[in-house]
């Protein structure tokens, strides 16, 4: 996937209220890319049929309320 | 026994000595205290030291032993508080200037379980700011690592790790969210253990991440580790995430030994794959199965294909709900963080809904694949992390390329399994680089199934009495 670049991150950043710039603004940017990288790379068999489960357990919930 | 070495006594050891009179609560305390102003400023392990409070519970607690009445197992024993822990009346900074001045009025249950046991508070540690992964963010400096001072003591529960390895307290108390207690064990050479999520209580507890934080110990012995869960693990209906299960008494188990345990190693992070495991590391841990084998467990290897994985997943998830909490601090008051929090806070901010949702997605078949594990194995063993402490030099403060970024996100694969399933693990040392001063500790990770904490302590105290690892202290400071 293609990297984004300073201008798109600092764009990204103002639609949710923090403004960004140097020199924080390219640590953002390659630490953004790097977790996007990483999480589009992971593909495992199976995993369209996957959806998340709470990790809370009903039965826990009962007991502790 | 002299007063001088009462620092260097186990907490295990310190409790029977209190317990038999030979040493006095006032007396461990004062120790202590005296060892924290002559040598406390080389490591900064500590945020606030509570030498007041310290000496008028002491002086308490000697008063109820003098009319034969023992509060708990930890009665006299000093003990460090991670600073985004609660404590009534004393400061909790959570590391960061924006806390600098809390006060809370009551305790987390933990500290009221420690304080019920007879343990005397005796100073609030160092962290990362607000528990986030980086080696130098605390408002308060770095602390530093006994071993080497140079180097990361271990992250988020950096001073925990510190003060319990440079005998500034006898036990400690760490929170783990990606690896903050195993971490700072594996760096300083000691043992902590990540519990069951929901064993411990969180209530009076500043979280980083919800959905995987988790409290407890980081001590120097394997039976201090046991002794200090003990007492803090249970039910609590303050928190309602809290499993309900009664905890056993750690201890009673420990001399068990493995013979008839059947015990896997996790392949995938024994080498390759992607991640830059120190060849040290590797044959170290190699070497601790091989004495697992030798004490009569039975060794398989176990496969779990998403394991190299478990980093990036971990991140995602914690990067996003940590920014969950507080998110005013971020617009209003920026400026009042470090900028390596800032870095991290803008990225938990910037990740797309359905990166996170894939995240979770992910975190479902990791939990799943490790839960079916546990159906075959009884315990798994890999390495805590890559290597040996860096330098605090050398940490990556500034992100310079992606690719920095990326080894980071892969170094947390190596704790993800368990951050990601809630199944406890402890971090034990295996052994050192070298013979010699400026030796560093490197480590091995046990880990269980659910509620599996008494069957991980066994063996990890039967491999600490099997080798030479508990011996070894850093330089004196």
């Amino acid at each position: 996937m293609e990297d984004l670049n300073n201008d798109e991150i600092r764009a990204l950043a103002k639609a949710v209220g923090l403004p960004l710039e140097e020199p924080e603004l390219s640590q953002v940017t390659h630490s953004l890319n790097a977790m996007l990288e990483e999480m589009d790379a992971i593909n495992p068999s199976g995993f369209n049929l996957e959806e998340y489960v709470a990790v809370v357990q009903t039965a826990d919930l009962e007991v502790a309320e | 026994m002299t007063v001088a070495n009462i620092p260097f006594l186990s907490a295990t050891e310190l409790a029977a000595a209190i317990h038999s009179r030979d040493v006095s609560a006032t007396e461990a305390v004062d120790t202590y205290l005296e060892r924290i102003d002559a040598v406390g400023d080389r490591l900064n392990a500590y945020i606030t030291v509570c030498a007041e409070e310290a000496r008028a519970e002491a002086k308490k607690l000697d008063d109820e032993a003098a009319d034969g009445n023992f509060r708990g197992p930890l009665h006299g024993v000093p003990v460090g508080i991670k600073d985004q822990i609660h404590t009534a009346g004393i400061r909790t900074t959570d590391a960061s200037k924006i806390r600098a001045d809390y006060v809370p009025g009551t305790d987390a249950t933990v500290v009221a379980r420690l304080k019920a046991a007879g343990a005397v508070i005796i100073g609030k540690t160092n962290m990362s700011e607000f528990a986030l992964g980086d080696p130098i963010s605390s408002w308060f400096g770095p602390a530093r690592n006994p071993w080497d001072t140079a180097r990361n003591p271990g992250t988020s529960s950096t001073g925990s790790g510190s003060a319990t390895a440079g005998f500034l307290c006898a036990t400690s108390l760490g929170e783990d969210t990606g690896g903050s207690i195993r971490g700072p064990a594996a760096n300083c050479g000691l043992v902590g253990i990540r519990p069951t999520w929901g064993r411990v209580s969180r209530a009076g507890v500043d979280g980083a991440s919800w959905s995987t934080d988790t409290i407890g110990p980081i001590s120097r012995t394997v039976a201090d580790c046991a002794l200090t869960l003990g007492v803090i693990a249970g039910h609590d209906p303050k928190d309602r995430y809290s499993r309900p299960e009664a905890a056993p008494d750690y201890l009673d188990s420990l001399d068990r030994g493995v013979a008839g345990l059947r015990i896997g190693v996790v392949q995938e992070l024994m080498g390759g794959h992607g991640l830059n495991l120190n060849e040290q590391t590797r044959e170290a841990v190699a070497a601790a199965v091989e004495v697992f084998r030798e004490l009569g467990a039975e060794i398989v290897p176990v496969s779990l294909p998403m394991a190299p994985l478990t980093g990036p997943i971990v991140r995602t998830i914690t990067s996003t709900e940590r920014v969950s909490l507080n998110p005013e601090w971020l617009r209003e008051r920026a400026e009042d963080y470090h900028p390596n929090t800032r870095v991290a806070f803008a990225v938990g901010n910037l990740i797309p809904g359905q990166v996170y949702y894939k995240a979770l997605k992910l975190r479902a078949m990791v939990r799943r694949q490790v839960i079916d594990t546990f159906r075959n194995v009884d315990l798994l063993l890999q390495p805590t992390s890559t290597g040996p402490a860096g330098l605090l030099a050398d940490e990556p403060a500034v992100v310079t390329n992606k690719e920095m970024a990326v080894a980071a996100l892969r170094e947390g694969s190596f704790r993800g399994l368990y951050s990601l399933s809630g199944c406890p693990a402890l971090s034990i040392p295996c052994g050192f680089t070298g013979d010699g001063e400026g030796a560093l500790p490197l480590a091995l990770q046990i880990g269980g199934p659910h509620l599996g904490e008494a069957v991980i302590l066994r063996a990890a105290y039967a491999y600490e009495q099997a080798t030479p690892w508990r011996t070894r202290r850093p330089p004196e400071l």
